[in-house]
């Protein structure tokens, strides 16, 4: 315990005012269709593909990319690239895709999210060149409120990821892979 | 310097101001048109003052119960009362693990407490990742926005910055060459760097999680392969319950740049196997503004920019005029607090036209706290001896109706028939520069009522 | 009705058109208004300088001299705003309590309390209309455009219910005009690029008459067309609807 720790909490006591009351924050709905996603997602520089059959994955994958990729999924049998949290970093940097579960997407903005468990390493989203996220059609929400509803723990890292990488820092232009994935495709099954 | 001197430097450049404000405005209309489309916005905004108003009414409680939760997640949870503190802090970190190289992620704190140059004296390899920021720090300038660090740059001047630095082709100004450039560049700092720093958008109480948002994806590449992650918050960051990020991702990113939600929003709660998670909560003045009545509730600003966007002087006078680290309408706000003096002219940096409360995705009355700062300063004796006597004058004149009528009269008098290059000098008349004065009429409205009422 | 006219000291000394036109305006309407000469200033400029304290004596000698009216009325929303929200500083006796709350901008006053909506008259000009921020934002008086896409106000509808009259579609339709008050000095060089920003978004949408329902923001954005010798009248609405009403 910290002298500083001390003196702060001491003049936040001092200095804040009398209690405030904390509103309980309604339930926005609204739209949590398949199109109104998939039209997010393509707003924010991601694609969307429908999987009609969960089996058909690995063909799916193997017509999006290209058949050298070094893949990094505990999804797919021909993940070729194996990763753990103890994976060393120049294996995770040679990545160039990354097929993974997400959990559920919202469709007002097109994040999906993604908890540390179906990440593999918590850095494989990011250093990955490419991500594919697996998602059931039937696990879409409107709104960030019925997002975080489902969510009564976010565990020890987890992220709403929305689209690839981009970066509008010179001259607000628009330039898609910045630092982490190139793309991002959303696999609806 | 004042913030007219250093605006009437930026406005010598025509040509590039005009681009800057409309850069900006571009902005603001991209924030316009995901506001519009989001019909529950107004509430929005006024849940996330609530929740923030009650956060700061109950600070000290959700400060201890972040730290309680934190700790038990197995993060360890620092205080600084300063920035020096801080940024020893930080060091100490860095040195304990015998760290030399080190990657950053934004964190308008760090900036605050100017904590690169600190490590850098102390012979620590400090990178900033985001783009912006890491082409100002190759310039070695200062931020000039909050979320959009660099836009006060062109191409241009970024293509310059990167020939000299990194090696690009003189003259390729290509945002996506130039992206890409970056991005090899800074992979390279990622892949061995021991810690990455990064700062933090919301810290649950609740969960004792911290928050970070960013398009990039840098502050999660650089925390998620470093052994240790250090995030830097300001006390102000605090949010009670989880559900409460459900309210504040959905207005931050609209306000900000008009995305619905930035590429990641991470959460990070426990530190991953075998690493570290620091969090150095941070109060520097901030303390001093909560016992401020009129102004506490700028602590509420979640540096969205949108002021900054919507700003007509900032748009017109660019970030650096401010010479704050925070810069814009909110700034204007947050500065006296920290160094009076130093800030004063920055509270009349405004027309007071209102427009940075009207997008203020957390509702502060910035510009009410403007008017008010000005108020303080004149009190405190913060405002140019002429201003201060030349309204003290006034105030006795238009306190007297028989004074002003003559004064009125006199001074219209002297208009009419002084030579216009008299009246118009822009050495001492600075309404001059740019505008006429309006013509001077022979009688005041007050003395053709007179002669009205005479007839009757 | 007891209705005082409030003609703020810039409007008296500089644009007396402006205070005649309100004065008959308001007749014509079916309102005699008196004009109390003992008035001078809402205390603004000292106000906005940081001289709050100074300005408490004009602020006594606005109540005393507006108290024994039911309304008071001015053709300048940044003063009536001033009175209505900065007279806070004052000890709120019965009369200020009373003058704060009935002081009216004229348009506000016309559409609300007269119930008058619609101004029959003729004025075939095509007109640009500049929202000043404090009747704007402060008073309400107009739509924001950080709230809504929908450009509606009540000077809006006035003007638009005259025979011929086109208004301009702006760029910015709410932007600053950067007048500012004493910002118009101490900040010259930022408040003249805001202005002549504005006025190219006039000329620029083909703007022959640019009014406003803000005497200051006019006189700054006239200062500029003068200068630039450009062909656009500058009037304060006043003028325009009382010269067009029939």
């Amino acid at each position: 315990m910290s002298s500083s720790r001390e003196k702060i909490l001491a003049a936040v006591r001092a200095n804040q005012p009398d209690e405030l009351p904390l509103p309980t924050v309604p339930s926005f709905e609204g739209d949590d269709s398949v199109e109104k996603f998939t039209s997010i997602v393509q707003g924010i520089g991601g694609t969307v593909v429908e999987v009609t059959d969960a089996a058909r994955l690995p063909e799916v994958i193997h017509q999006l990319f290209p058949a050298d990729y070094r893949i990094a999924s505990p999804l797919l049998p021909e993940a070729n690239v194996p990763v753990d949290a103890q994976t060393p970093i120049e294996v995770l940097a040679a990545v160039d895709l990354a097929v993974l579960q997400g959990e559920f997407g919202v469709a007002e903005n097109g994040s999906i999210w993604v908890p540390e468990a179906n990440m593999l390493h918590r850095a494989l989203p990011m250093i990955t060149q490419h991500l594919a996220l697996v998602l059931d059609r039937r696990n879409l929400v409107a709104t960030m409120h019925q997002a975080y509803a489902r969510l009564p723990s976010v565990g020890g890292y987890g992220t709403f990821l929305a689209g690839p990488s981009k970066t509008a820092d010179i001259e607000q232009s628009l330039v898609i892979g910045a630092h982490g994935a190139r793309s991002m495709v959303v696999l609806l099954v | 310097m004042s913030h007219s001197k250093r605006s009437d430097i930026f406005l010598l450049d025509t040509e590039r101001t005009t681009w800057h404000d409309a850069t900006l405005w571009f902005v603001r209309q991209k924030r316009d048109k995901a506001v519009y489309a989001t019909p529950e916005f107004q509430e929005l905004r006024q849940l996330a003052s609530d929740i923030k108003d009650h956060t700061l009414s109950r600070l000290d409680f959700y400060l201890q119960q972040f730290e309680e939760n934190a700790r038990r997640n197995g993060v360890q949870v620092h205080w600084a009362a300063d920035a020096h503190e801080h940024n020893q802090i930080v060091l100490g970190l860095l040195q304990q693990h015998g760290a030399t190289r080190v990657v950053k992620s934004k964190s308008m704190l760090t900036e605050e407490c100017h904590l690169n140059p600190y490590l850098i004296k102390h012979g620590v390899d400090v990178i900033d990742t985001d783009l912006g920021e890491r082409i100002i720090q190759l310039r070695d300038e200062a931020p000039s926005h909050v979320v959009l660090p660099a836009i006060h740059l062109k191409k241009e001047d970024v293509g310059d910055t990167f020939h000299l630095h990194l090696g690009t082709e003189k003259g390729n100004n290509d945002p996506q060459q130039l992206t890409e450039t970056a991005r090899q560049h800074l992979r390279e700092k990622f892949l061995v760097s021991e810690v990455a720093i990064s700062g933090v958008n919301f810290a649950v109480a609740e969960t004792g999680s911290v928050v970070v948002c960013t398009n990039e994806g840098n502050a999660d590449l650089g925390v998620n392969l470093a052994k240790v992650h250090i995030a830097c918050m300001g006390m102000e960051k605090l949010i009670p319950r989880l559900s409460d990020l459900s309210v504040f991702t959905r207005i931050l990113t609209r306000s900000a740049t008009g995305q619905p939600i930035t590429t990641y929003t991470s959460h990070f709660s426990k530190p991953a196997e075998g690493k570290e998670l620091h969090v150095v909560i941070v109060d520097n003045g901030r303390t001093k503004q909560l016992g401020r009545p009129d102004f506490r509730n700028s602590l509420k600003c979640i540096r969205c920019g949108a002021c900054m966007n919507t700003c007509p002087v900032y748009r017109r006078s660019g970030g650096h005029s401010y010479d704050f680290t925070i810069p814009g309408p909110i700034g204007a706000i947050l500065s006296p607090n920290i160094d009076m003096r130093k800030h004063a002219s920055l509270p009349f940096a405004s027309t007071l036209c209102g427009s940075c409360t009207d997008v203020c995705p957390v509702k502060i009355d910035i510009h009410t706290q403007l008017y008010k700062w000005r108020q303080v300063l004149g009190q405190e004796g913060e405002i140019p001896a002429s201003k201060k006597w030349s309204m003290r004058l006034l105030s006795r004149v238009l306190a007297k109706p028989a004074m002003y009528g003559l004064g009125g009269k006199v001074a219209r008098q002297g208009l009419r028939f002084l030579p216009h290059g008299l009246t118009h000098g822009k050495g001492y008349n600075p309404w001059a520069i740019a505008r006429e004065l309006p013509e001077p009429p022979k009688q005041s409205f007050r003395e053709w009522y007179a002669q009205q009422m005479v007839k009757l | 009705m007891k209705v005082a006219l409030f003609i703020p000291c810039y409007v008296d000394q500089f644009y007396p058109q402006v205070g005649i036109a309100t004065l008959q305006l308001l007749e014509k309407l079916g309102v005699q208004a008196d004009f109390p000469k003992q008035q001078t200033c809402c205390g603004q400029p000292m106000a906005n300088s940081g001289c709050e304290q100074d300005a408490i004596p004009v602020y006594y000698n606005f109540v005393d001299t507006f108290d024994g009216y039911e309304y008071v009325v001015g053709p300048a929303g940044s003063c009536v705003y001033h009175v209505r929200k900065h007279f806070d500083i004052i000890e709120q006796t019965p009369a200020v309590q009373h003058v704060r709350a009935n002081t009216y901008e004229l348009f506000d006053f016309i559409l609300n309390i007269l119930g008058i909506s619609e101004i029959p008259g003729s004025f075939p000009h095509k007109v640009g209309l500049h929202l000043s921020c404090h009747g704007q934002r402060g008073l309400h008086q107009a739509n924001e455009s950080e709230m809504t896409p929908v450009r509606d106000g009540q000077l809006k509808r006035l003007l638009s219910g005259m025979q011929g009259l086109e208004l301009t579609e702006l760029d910015r339709n709410d932007e600053c005009c950067g007048f500012g008050g004493t910002f118009c000095v101490s900040e010259a060089g930022i408040s003249a690029r805001m202005g002549q920003d504005r006025v190219a978004d006039h000329v620029r949408n083909g703007t022959r008459v640019l009014t406003g329902g803000d005497m200051s923001c006019l006189m700054h954005l006239e200062g500029i067309v003068r200068r630039a010798k450009l062909p656009i009248k500058v009037m304060h609405a006043a003028e325009i609807l009382n010269g067009a009403i029939l």
